[in-house]
């Protein structure tokens, strides 16, 4: 992945991403991965203004893990009994030695960063653009997320921008 | 014609819930193959039994779960006591 002009705090972000998403058993880096290592780090105006709508990293990993069960749900299979067949054994978690490549939806997230943050004027890449890179990525699971925890789009972003020019001024 | 197939398959209407059914199965499938491996192993099966019940090869059985399994069992020697062939 280019990392290049990233911030100290966007690429621990993306760090973090790749650890959340091995936790949770994906095999791939989504763009809700993105979000949930904005949240692990916890610094940097993106995860000020998560913070301020009262997102958690918590309750984030938690609506991860439940709309993986509602989607085996949806077809029959209940993750409970799965879990409860395979015994302490089955963990989602993604062992060590396996890569997990950037999905194609958390490359098009960084991609759009990278345009808002020159549109932006800015030269650097911080933890806000990948989060508006995040926001406008179309089908995207991090905005089903945050919508599935009360928070619409518009709403961080204009929080993102209040924060942004409260730290300018 | 589309209707009456998406009917029929009984799959959620909305093929964006189709394909994400599909990922949270995947994602189930690798993890509860990796629990019920480890389970036969700690069980006492060997390689070769676990790669003929999962119908692969035997190599592809261990290139795949030894080495997690080993690690996450360090010093405890390879339940192979109950080995029956």
């Amino acid at each position: 992945m280019m990392f290049t002009r990233f911030t100290d705090r966007s690429r621990k972000s993306v760090e973090a991403a790749l650890e959340e998403a091995r936790m949770l058993g994906h095999d791939s880096l989504g763009d809700e991965d993105l979000l949930l290592g904005i949240l692990r780090v916890d610094e940097g105006l993106a995860a000020e203004a998560l913070a301020s709508l009262g997102v958690t990293l918590e309750d984030a990993r938690e609506e991860s893990e439940e709309m993986l069960s509602e989607a085996l749900s949806s077809i029959g299979i209940s993750l409970e009994e799965v879990r409860r067949e395979a015994g302490d054994a089955f963990e989602m978690r993604i062992p060590e030695g396996r890569r997990i490549p950037f999905s194609p939806r958390a490359k098009k997230a960084l991609v759009e960063a990278r345009r808002r943050m020159r549109r932006m004027g800015d030269n650097h890449f911080g933890t806000e653009h990948v989060l508006l890179g995040i926001l406008h990525t179309e089908d995207g699971a991090a905005v089903s997320m945050l919508a599935r925890m009360g928070i619409a789009p518009e709403t961080l972003e204009e929080r993102l921008f209040e924060l942004r020019g409260r730290a300018a001024s | 014609m589309n209707e009456k197939t998406r009917t029929r398959v009984g799959g959620p209407e909305d093929p964006r819930k189709g394909l994400e059914a599909v990922v949270a199965l995947r994602r189930t499938l690798e993890a509860l193959e990796a629990a019920q491996v480890e389970n036969a192993f700690m069980a006492g099966w060997s390689w070769a039994r676990i790669a003929e019940v999962l119908g692969v090869s035997k190599q592809a059985v261990h290139k795949k779960h030894a080495g997690r399994i080993r690690a996450k069992y360090p010093g405890r020697p390879p339940g192979r006591k109950g080995r029956e062939r």
